[in-house]
C-alpha cells in the first residue's frame, strides 16, 4: 500500500460544448482530508461524481492503490470502497428510511425474494451507532422528513460500504450545529483509522478548519493546492475568484440600526409541535435574526408569520398594512414576501421560464382591466429583474432548471424584491451559493434595510446571523430562550451556550 | 429571444402529418371546402369541453367525468326547457348543472383531498347511471322550435369563436391560467408564494363542468336533441386530445391553449380522415385512433426526455 490512495492525472470532462473539468491532477493521500473550493460552476461536482463512479470520464487516468480505477456505476465505486453523499438530494421518497439506507443493495438481506425488513432496519440503526451519528426513525417514510434528516439518511448509506475515501459534496449545509460537529467528529475518525475525506463546501472558514489540504477549482482547471494550516481565508477566497475581494462581507457597523415604527407584532403564537408562545416585534428597517438548533423551531417561525401553519393560538399582525395574517395568500397581498428553505422544492418552479418565476408573486399588481395580464409587462419585469441582480442566463424564457444555484437564488429572492414590500422572510437565503452571490445577497439585504423593509433572517448559520442582524433571537423547543441587540454581547459564545 | 423546443413543434408536425396523409389517400377529398367545414364542426364539442378540462389538466389533475356532465347538464336542461315550454331555458339550465357538478368535483378534489382521477371515475360511473334512470323515465328530447337557430352552422361556429376567444383570453392572459399553471409546476411552491390552492382548485373544476354545461349545448345542436349516448366516450376525446396536443399529464408550462386546439383538431382529423377513405367502421378507427395515440405520446416523451438530459448536464457544471 503505498502513500497515495486516489491519483487522479490529467482528468477531461465535456458536456456536450462545455469543457467542465479541463486536465485535472489530483493526489489524495491516506489519512488525508482533502478540501476542493470553487465558485459555483467551477466543476467540483463533476469532478467528485466521476470519482464516484456518476459520470464516465473522458480523458486521463485514475489510480486507486496504484492500480487503474475506471468505475462505471456508483455501485462499482463502492467495491473500491469509495462512496460519495450527493448535493442534490438522493433519496427515494416514498421508501422508509431504513431502506433508503441499503439501497441497490437490499440483495443482502434478502431470502427467496423476499427481504427481512427488520434485519435491515437493525442493521442500518447500526451504521448510525457505528459511527456515532443519531438515526431518524428508521422505518418511516423518507418524504415528511426535514431534509437534515434525509442527508443523514444518505450519509448513513455511503458508510454502510465501509469507504476508505468518503466524497462529501455541501453535505454542511443542510445540517444544523449539532449534526455538523458529530460530522466534524467523523472526518477526524476517518484521518485517525488511515482513511481519506474528499469534501467540498462553500463554508471557507469550515474548510480551512476541517481540512489537511485545499484544492482550490476555477473554470474547471485547478488553481493550485494549499496546505490548510498555512493559508488564510482570504487567500483561498482570492485564489477562487481570481481577484482580490473587497472585505465588506457583512454588516460594518456595531449596534442596531432601525427606526421605530413597528412593522409586525406577533404576539403569543403556538403551533402545536412546533411552537409555544412565540412574541415579537419588528420594526422598520430591521434585520431580525433566528438561530438555533434544526429542531428549535426557527423555521416555523417563518412559516407561521407568512400565514402557512396552522395557529392553535396568538396573533400576526402586520401593522403596516393593518391586516391580521391567517394565510399565505392574504400574506402575498399584504407587501409580504417569503424566501424558503428548501430552494428546489418549495420556491421554484423548476421546469418554468425564468420570466415565469419572477411574474408569480407580483401577478396581482401586474393585472390590468379585466385581470389582463400583458405579456410586455412581465417580460419587462424580468427582465429588469434579470438585469439588476445580473442573473447569467440566455434569456427571461430559459428554464429555471438550467441555472445554477447561485443564480436560482438571485430569482429566488429577486421575484420578491420586485414588489414594494413591507416585509421579507428569509429562511437560509444563503444555502448552497458561492461566495460571490452570497456577498451580492447580503448587499441585497443592506439595500432592502435601507429602503425601510423589515427582514426576518432565519439561518442555520451563526456568522451570518451575526453578521448581518440588528437583533437575534435564541431559539430552543419552539420557545425563544434569548433574545441579544447588537453590540459587544453579539458573539458566538454568547449564543451558542444559550442554544444547546 | 424566445427559443423553441423540440416538444413544443411536435403538435404542429403531428397535425400536419395527418392531414398531408389523409389528403394524399384520400385523393385529395381532405381539403374540399365541405371537408373542412365538416372538420371544424366535429371538433367543436372535443374543443370546447377540452378547453375547461384544459385548466384541470394545467394543475396537474384531470377530469374525467365531463362525458357524462354533458349528458345529465343536457338532458335536465333540455327537461326543464320543454317542461316549462320556455325554449331558452335549455341554455342557462344546461350550463348551470354543468356547473354545479363541477364545483362538486372541486370541492371533493380540495377539500376532501381524493385524487381527481378517482374521484371522476367514480363520477363517470355514477352520473351516467342518474342520466340514464332519467332518459328510461323522459326519454329522448328534441330542440323546442323557438330554439331552432342554434342548430345553424353560423350560430354554432360564431359562439365557438366567441368561447373559444374567451378561454383563450383567461387561461393565457390572466391569473387564473398562471395560477394553474403553477400549481401543476410545483403545488408545494404555489402554496408557499402564497397562491390560493384551494380556491384554484375548485375553480377550475367548476369551469371544467360549466364548459361541459355550454358543450351538451353544442352538442343538442349538432344532432336536434338528446340522445341515449350523449357524451359517451367524450372524456376520453378530450383527455386525448389534451395529451395529443402536447400537454404533459403532469400539466405546468406544458399546458398551452393552442395545443388544445391543434389536438382537438388532429383526433378530428383521424376520425374523419378514415371515414373519407371508406374506413369508418367504428372498430378499425378506434384502434387506429389508440395506436396514433400511443406513437404521439411515445415522441412527446421522447423529446421531454431530450430536455431532461440537457437539464442534467447544466446540473453537472456546477
Amino acid at each position: 500500500m503505498g502513500e497515495n490512495f486516489l491519483e487522479i492525472r490529467g482528468l477531461d470532462k465535456f458536456f456536450g460544448p462545455t469543457h467542465a473539468n479541463r486536465g485535472i491532477d489530483l493526489t489524495v493521500k491516506r489519512g488525508e482530508i482533502h478540501g476542493l473550493i470553487g465558485e459555483n460552476g467551477s466543476g467540483k461536482s463533476t469532478l467528485l461524481s466521476q470519482i464516484a463512479g456518476l459520470y464516465r470520464r473522458d480523458g486521463g487516468e485514475m489510480f486507486v492503490d496504484g492500480e487503474p480505477y475506471d468505475p462505471h456505476s456508483p455501485i462499482d465505486a463502492n467495491r473500491r470502497r469509495i462512496s460519495m453523499v450527493m448535493q442534490e438530494l438522493g433519496v427515494v421518497g416514498n421508501l422508509p428510511a431504513g431502506v433508503n439506507v441499503y439501497l441497490g443493495r437490499t440483495g443482502q438481506f434478502s431470502k427467496f425474494g423476499i427481504i427481512n425488513m427488520r434485519k435491515m432496519r437493525r442493521e442500518a440503526a447500526g451504521q448510525f451507532e457505528k459511527w456515532g451519528l443519531d438515526a431518524p426513525p428508521l422505518g418511516q417514510m423518507t418524504d415528511g422528513m426535514m431534509i437534515e434528516s434525509r442527508k443523514m439518511i444518505e450519509l448513513a448509506r455511503a458508510l454502510s460500504v465501509d469507504p476508505e475515501l468518503l466524497l462529501l459534496d455541501e453535505v454542511t449545509q443542510s445540517l444544523s450545529l449539532n449534526n455538523r460537529n458529530k460530522l466534524y467528529e467523523l472526518i477526524r475518525r476517518f484521518k485517525d483509522m488511515g482513511r481519506s475525506v474528499l469534501v467540498i463546501t462553500h463554508d471557507i472558514d469550515e474548510m480551512v478548519e476541517i481540512t489537511d489540504t485545499i484544492t482550490v477549482l476555477r473554470d474547471g482547471q485547478v488553481i493550485g493546492t494549499v496546505d490548510s494550516r498555512k493559508t488564510t481565508p482570504d487567500e483561498i477566497r482570492m485564489m477562487m475568484v481570481g481577484r482580490e475581494l473587497s472585505g465588506d462581507y457583512y454588516r460594518a457597523d456595531n449596534a442596531p440600526s432601525y427606526e421605530d415604527e413597528v412593522v409586525l407584532e406577533v404576539s403569543g403564537v403556538s403551533v402545536p409541535g412546533e411552537l409555544e408562545d412565540v412574541s415579537f416585534e419588528l420594526h422598520r428597517g430591521e434585520i431580525l435574526g433566528f438561530c438555533g438548533l434544526s429542531d428549535s423551531g426557527i423555521h416555523a417561525v417563518g412559516k407561521a408569520v407568512y400565514g402557512l401553519s396552522k395557529r392553535s393560538a396568538g396573533d400576526v399582525y402586520l401593522k403596516a398594512n393593518d391586516a391580521h395574517i391567517v394565510n399565505p395568500t392574504q400574506a402575498m397581498q399584504s407587501n409580504m414576501g417569503y424566501v424558503p428553505k428548501d430552494r428546489d422544492n418549495e420556491a421554484l418552479m423548476i421546469h418554468a421560464s425564468i420570466r415565469d418565476n419572477f411574474c408569480l408573486p407580483s401577478l396581482t399588481e401586474l393585472k390590468g382591466a379585466a385581470g389582463f395580464l400583458n405579456p410586455k409587462k412581465l417580460g419587462k419585469l424580468a427582465g429588469e429583474m434579470r438585469d439588476k441582480l445580473s442573473v447569467k442566463c440566455t434569456g427571461i424564457f430559459q428554464p429555471m432548471d438550467a441555472l445554477s444555484g447561485g443564480n436560482k437564488q438571485k430569482v429566488n429572492l429577486g421575484r420578491w424584491l420586485a414588489k414594494d414590500l413591507k416585509l421579507l422572510i428569509l429562511d437560509c437565503p444563503t444555502r448552497g451559493v458561492d461566495v460571490g452571490v452570497k456577498a451580492y445577497i447580503y448587499s441585497l439585504m443592506n439595500e432592502a434595510k435601507r429602503q425601510g423593509i423589515a427582514t426576518i433572517l432565519i439561518s442555520d448559520e451563526l456568522t451570518e446571523v451575526l453578521g448581518m442582524a440588528d437583533r437575534l433571537m435564541v431559539m430552543k423547543d419552539g420557545k425563544v430562550t434569548k433574545t441579544i441587540d447588537r453590540g459587544p454581547d453579539f458573539t458566538e459564545q454568547s449564543v451558542i451556550g444559550v442554544m444547546i | 429571444m424566445k427559443r423553441i423546443k423540440v416538444s413544443d413543434i411536435v403538435p404542429f408536425a403531428a397535425f400536419i402529418v395527418l392531414f398531408v396523409f389523409f389528403t394524399i389517400v384520400s385523393k385529395g377529398k381532405m381539403v374540399s371546402a365541405y371537408s373542412l367545414k365538416m372538420l371544424l364542426e366535429q371538433s367543436i364539442l372535443t374543443i370546447i369541453t377540452a378547453c375547461g378540462v384544459l385548466f384541470v389538466v394545467a394543475q396537474g389533475s384531470i377530469d374525467l367525468s365531463v362525458g357524462v356532465n354533458v349528458a345529465l347538464s343536457g338532458v335536465v336542461g333540455m327537461h326543464i326547457a320543454t317542461v316549462t315550454g320556455q325554449g331558452w331555458l335549455m341554455i342557462p339550465c344546461s350550463m348551470v348543472i354543468g356547473l354545479i357538478v363541477g364545483l362538486f368535483n372541486g370541492v371533493i378534489v380540495s377539500k376532501c383531498h381524493v385524487p381527481s382521477f378517482t374521484l371522476s371515475i367514480a363520477m363517470l360511473i355514477g352520473v351516467r347511471g342518474v342520466v340514464n334512470y332519467i332518459q328510461t323515465i323522459i326519454g329522448i328530447e328534441y330542440i323546442p322550435e323557438s330554439m331552432l337557430f342554434v342548430t345553424t352552422s353560423t350560430f354554432r361556429i360564431i359562439a365557438f369563436i366567441v368561447i373559444a376567444l374567451i378561454v383563450l383570453f383567461v387561461f393565457e392572459f390572466t391569473r387564473v391560467g398562471r395560477y394553474s399553471q403553477a400549481i401543476g409546476e410545483n403545488e408545494t411552491t404555489a402554496r408557499f408564494v402564497g397562491i390560493p390552492v384551494d380556491k384554484m382548485k375548485i375553480l377550475v373544476f367548476a369551469i371544467a363542468g360549466l364548459m361541459a354545461g355550454i358543450g351538451a349545448v353544442f352538442s343538442m345542436a349538432t344532432v336536434g336533441g338528446t340522445t341515449m349516448t350523449m357524451g359517451a366516450f367524450l372524456e376520453m376525446k378530450v383527455a386525448m386530445a389534451i395529451f395529443f396536443g402536447g400537454v404533459l399529464v403532469t400539466g405546468g408550462s406544458s399546458a398551452r391553449f393552442y395545443k388544445v386546439i391543434l389536438g382537438s383538431l388532429s383526433i378530428t382529423v383521424i376520425v374523419y380522415g378514415l371515414s373519407l377513405i371508406g374506413m369508418s367502421d367504428s372498430q378499425i378507427s378506434e384502434s387506429v385512433e389508440g395506436g396514433l395515440l400511443l406513437i404521439i405520446l411515445f415522441i412527446t416523451i421522447l423529446t421531454n426526455r431530450h430536455r431532461a438530459s440537457r437539464k442534467k448536464a447544466a446540473e453537472a457544471e456546477e
